[in-house]
């Protein structure tokens, strides 16, 4: 038993192939990335080593990069504040029904399985100056804001409208984690708090929050890492605009990358991206300390 | 008494919170499936209306004029083959590291679950250049290996949970009867760990079905787009052909919406045998 599983060859048998894609597709790219970022590459002609040019240009002399990130900042924390919210309370909400329970899950977690390029159609349509939301407040009287296309102020209007459909996608995924997380908890441990007096409020403080604080590590850093590089319904709604107003990282990436070909430029937005997800999953690991509990 | 009214109070007032927002979800959904069997006119004169009549005639159309014909059948292949390698080589990777017994499992661990911070856009450039030069580009086969390469982390962060809260006892006794190690990682592990295969296959198509990014930058051949990009076409050229957009729309979620209804109940099990005491 014990030499069954200490064999090296079948170790090395199950690994390999996962282990050999990652490197290929994942860590050697990833280098060629910061090697390319610190060329100036235009597609056409050879690549030109410059060093930290396109690193100085991004953050001096690009002004939509600031948009970007400003935005991207924005919109992780937006993300955050409501996914952990309003995930959590209807995970709790949810796993206390006794009839129900499946049926609200299913509706709640069902955008999360949805293309998020067909659900961006779908509102840019919903949410048109004309059309959709717009003609049911005008039967109300109510001249209905331009709802992805007013560029006024520090967070524009569709940054916000872009925020809120993002949750209302993916809020299931942070409510799906934590309904598993509280229904790996015992239910012996409520039954114990019962009887010596605890109430609702006081079980969920005190056993629930604990015990699913490895799970609030993990939904903070998909939450985190997912918003840093939203893409589709991005570009899906807005395309960055107005005026490139709702530019993110990953759409000002994709268009220096991909529509003007300045690759050794789009590169080093990527690594500036990369850094900032690290830099996020780093914080995350220090700040939240995991005490193990036996259960 | 009154504790009895207190409860059933607070319990009408959940009920019509969790109501109210179900509502919210199903609505727009609803609404884009009412568009999708319009005619143009009538969209613009009563977007909210109950259809007229049914024009079934606008699916005929964005399926064939808008070529998503073929979009289906390349993102059918795609999404196949990624499930069948990134689960297979996902479980095997899983099962070494939570079963098997060697100094460097942490490690290799650790390195595959990296991969789930990394950002698809930090590898387009560098893979799309590589891929250039190797003909990998414009084919179905360029796309299928990164997306299994990003299906594997979260492949890997859910069985390894599964792997090692299985009974060893199991294992012990198939030892005993002379199975190999591979044959208690296929006729063992991976029945047992059937629930987290369904949540992760789960995840894994879904992903893939809906990713655009990397579809978009990669295939440039009309012949070779996946569902997520020529939906993207709908936009343009189409864009005020309104019903036909929807009814692609529609198109493209329908498949996901039957494959989440038959293994939708079965995603908080998975999960929280795998990853909660994992």
């Amino acid at each position: 038993m014990e030499k069954l599983f200490r064999d090296k060859k079948a170790i090395c048998l199950f690994i390999a192939p996962g282990g050999i894609l990652f490197t290929i597709i994942l860590l050697v790219p990833i280098a060629y990335a910061v090697y390319i970022s610190l060329c100036e590459w235009n597609a056409l002609t050879p690549p030109q080593f410059v060093g930290f040019a396109n690193y100085i240009k991004l953050f001096t002399n690009d002004d939509i990069m600031k948009t970007a990130i400003k935005n991207s900042l924005f919109f992780t924390t937006f993300s955050l504040v409501t996914q952990q919210v309003i995930g959590l309370f209807l995970a709790v909400i949810l796993s206390n029904l006794v009839k129900g329970k499946n049926l609200f899950k299913n509706i709640y977690y069902l955008p999360c399985v949805l293309s998020s390029a067909a659900l961006g159609l779908l509102f840019s349509f919903l949410l048109n100056p004309k059309m959709g939301l717009n003609q049911i407040l005008a039967i109300f009287g109510i001249q209905g804001p331009l709802w992805l296309m007013d560029a006024k102020g520090f967070i524009p209007l569709p940054m916000w409208v872009i925020g809120t459909v993002a949750t209302w996608q993916y809020v299931g995924t942070t409510m799906m984690l934590y309904m598993a997380a509280i229904a790996g908890i015992p239910s012996s441990l409520y039954e114990a708090s019962y009887i010596d007096g605890a109430n609702k409020w006081q079980a969920f403080k005190n056993i629930t929050m604990p015990l699913i604080k490895p799970m609030a590590k993990t939904t903070i850093s998909l939450t985190c890492i997912g918003s840093l590089k939203f893409f589709d319904l991005i570009y899906n709604m807005t395309q960055g605009g107005p005026n490139h107003k709702t530019d993110v990282l990953a759409t000002h990436l994709y268009n220096e990358g991909f529509q003007y070909f300045k690759y050794g430029y789009a590169s080093a937005i990527s690594v500036v991206l990369l850094a900032m997800c690290l830099f996020v999953t780093f914080i995350i690991n220090r700040s939240i300390k995991v005490e193990d509990y036996e259960m | 008494m009154k504790l009895s009214k207190k409860i059933s109070i607070s319990k009408i007032l959940i009920y019509t919170f969790l109501i109210l927002l179900a509502v919210v979800y199903i609505a727009p959904l609803l609404w884009m499936f009412s568009v999708s069997v319009k005619t143009n006119a009538e969209v613009f004169s009563s977007p909210f209306a109950i259809p007229e009549a049914i024009q079934w005639e606008n699916f005929q159309i964005a399926w064939g004029i808008g070529k998503l014909n073929i979009a289906i059948v390349n993102s059918i292949i795609v999404c196949v083959a990624t499930l069948v390698c990134s689960m297979l080589f996902g479980t095997m990777a899983a099962f070494a590291i939570g079963r098997m017994r060697w100094k460097l499992s942490g490690t290799v661990m650790t390195y595959f679950l990296l991969g789930m911070m990394v950002p698809v856009h930090c590898i387009l450039i560098p893979l799309f250049v590589t891929f250039a030069k190797v003909q990998l580009n414009n084919s179905l086969l360029g796309i299928i290996l990164p997306y299994i390469t990003f299906s594997l982390p979260m492949t890997i962060f859910i069985m390894v949970g599964f792997f090692r809260n299985m009974p060893g006892e199991l294992f012990e006794s198939a030892c005993m009867d002379g199975c190999s190690i591979y044959g208690c990682f296929f006729r063992i592990g991976l029945p047992l760990a059937k629930t987290g295969l369904f949540v992760t296959g789960l995840m894994t198509f879904v992903n893939n079905w809906n990713e655009l990014l990397l579809a978009m930058v990669f295939i440039s051949d009309v012949d070779k787009k996946t569902l997520p990009v020529t939906l993207t076409y709908f936009v343009g050229p189409y864009s005020t052909n309104y019903v036909q957009m929807f009814a692609a729309i529609v198109i493209a979620v329908i498949p996901t919406i039957i494959v989440y209804s038959i293994f939708s109940n079965q995603i908080v099990e998975g999960l929280t045998a795998g990853a909660v005491k994992g």
